[in-house]
């Protein structure tokens, strides 16, 4: 029963937000609207709930001494970003010390995670070849000649490979994005129309 | 100014014309037969050997066995949801992507409470950490293992894509916590959702330690990544089709039948084309009765 009216409000809910795409209809577009709001209202809600949870959760680890070193770290990183957007007279968000924060700690932080991307991709490589040594083989070797094509030689041998690591990227690259993003669209509308009927539970 | 009620009543009267102006080219019998024997078709197709048998996405059909190797090893199971999320602010198809996840979450939950190994699910987002507690906690009831259920844990892992791969990276979740035993133990790893430029890394570090790998992402960008480091993978449009392999049923034995019967249509028609075109045989003329 229970899962009966969530699906039915679920239902509901999809089915209000999407009329109101297709028909103009003052009162429509107001309930849609408010549904809208009422989803901004409880991922705020979530959020605050949810960086809650994070601090609870890292004191009590801290209380039982697990893992100490990357609780403090947790920790002290919510309260870097939290004091300075809550201090008296702060603008919040847009607080000089906030910015600051973010651009002196988060982003170096976010870009040090990323540049991890060169080297460990040489390791994946190394996984791939270990898990499934064929189709990552041929994977590599379409790397290794695309990497050939965009080599900067001048001559008439550039103008070649050029040309052809432009036909390479139009046609053959092309074909499979285009055709993944075909099928990614077409399953995606019917995992959309699921849910919306509440047809998606596996067990119950 | 159109009204709908206007647009209904010629939709309708539309459909009715249609139909009044039609009639059965056959006759009963002739329609009969045809129905007979595509319903003999199906039953060809169909058989009762491989009703049930469906493809394997993602490994999903072997993780009964991962999962019993890894309670017997002590070791646990880890699913992280992506760095979409549901309530953040992404796009559509990335939201989308963390809803076709939690079927499948559902599943690996369901097998983890019967096994009794403890399940880590992480994710960036609060409103999906909710929906995966639910299902963690829905599982549990199920399968009556609620005082297995505290040796689970949904965790909320914090704002931003990279804080996601961050965490994968250094352990801090299924790898750090749930296998107990040496660095080699029997578990499962599974990142399912959408993904960013940071999915390699999240997989990366998903998948350091643990026995079997499923990873699953629609991403197109992503499915490189997918295919490199997922023992299992469901790359583009598999991860969406993933729930309905999973889900018993005469409605799957239908739509498997239905994707066969496509395929065999697919194949007259191609082989038909051909035929045509070197001039071997008239079918279109043959069933239109046109020279």
């Amino acid at each position: 029963m229970r899962r009966s009216i969530a699906a039915a409000l679920t239902a509901l809910a999809g089915l209000v937000v999407l009329v109101d795409l297709a028909i103009a209809n003052p009162a429509l577009s107001g309930f849609a609207g408010w549904l809208n709001q009422l989803l901004v209202l409880l991922a705020a809600g979530a959020g605050v709930a949810g960086a809650l949870m994070l601090v609870v959760r890292h004191v009590a680890r801290l209380a039982r001494r697990e893992d100490q070193l990357g609780s403090v770290a947790v920790l002290l990183g919510i309260g870097l970003v939290l004091l300075p957007g809550l201090a008296p007279g702060s603008t919040g968000a847009d607080a000089p010390a906030v910015r600051w924060v973010v651009a002196a700690l988060l982003a170096p932080l976010i870009a040090a995670v990323l540049a991890l991307l060169f080297p460990l991709m040489l390791v994946a490589a190394a996984r791939g070849l270990r898990i499934r040594p064929r189709e990552t083989a041929l994977m590599l070797t379409a790397a290794a000649a695309v990497l050939i094509l965009l080599l900067p030689i001048g001559g008439q041998v550039g103008s070649w490979l050029t040309a052809t690591a432009a036909w390479v990227r139009d046609v053959p690259i092309a074909a499979v994005f285009r055709g993944l993003l075909i099928g990614v669209a077409a399953t995606g509308a019917l995992t959309a129309a699921r849910i919306l009927l509440g047809s998606d539970a596996s067990y119950d | 100014m159109p009204n709908i009620g206007d647009l209904a009543g010629h939709l309708i009267g539309l459909l009715g014309d249609l139909i009044g102006s039609s009639s059965a080219r056959l006759g009963p019998a002739g329609i009969g037969t045809i129905l007979l024997v595509l319903f003999l078709l199906l039953a060809l197709l169909a058989r009762p050997v491989t009703r049930w048998t469906t493809r394997d996405l993602g490994r999903l059909a072997t993780l009964r066995r991962s999962l019993a190797i890894a309670a017997e090893a002590g070791a646990g199971a880890a699913v992280s949801l992506g760095t979409a999320g549901v309530g953040r602010s992404v796009n559509a198809m990335g939201r989308l992507q963390t809803l076709a996840a939690l079927p499948l979450l559902d599943h690996v939950a369901h097998l983890a409470a019967r096994s009794a190994v403890p399940l880590e699910v992480t994710t960036n987002d609060p409103v999906t950490a909710y929906l995966a507690d639910s299902l963690v906690a829905a599982a549990h009831v199920r399968t009556e293992t609620t005082e297995r259920a505290s040796r689970s844990h949904v965790t909320y892992v914090g704002e931003g894509r990279a804080t996601e791969a961050a965490r994968a990276l250094a352990g801090g979740g299924g790898a750090g916590r749930v296998t107990t035993g040496p660095g080699a133990t029997q578990a499962t790893s599974h990142v399912l959702g959408s993904m960013g430029e940071e999915g390699m890394l999240l997989m990366l570090g998903s998948a350091a330690g643990q026995a079997s790998t499923t990873f699953g992402s629609a991403d197109v960008s992503q499915a490189p990544s997918v295919l490199l480091l997922g023992e299992g993978t469901l790359v583009g449009p598999e991860l969406f089709e993933a729930a309905s392999d999973l889900r018993p049923g005469e409605a799957r034995a239908g739509v498997l039948a239905a994707n066969r019967l496509i395929w065999v249509a697919v194949l007259v028609l191609v082989l038909g084309s051909i035929l045509q075109l070197l001039g071997w045989a008239d079918i279109a003329g043959f069933l239109v009765g046109r020279a």
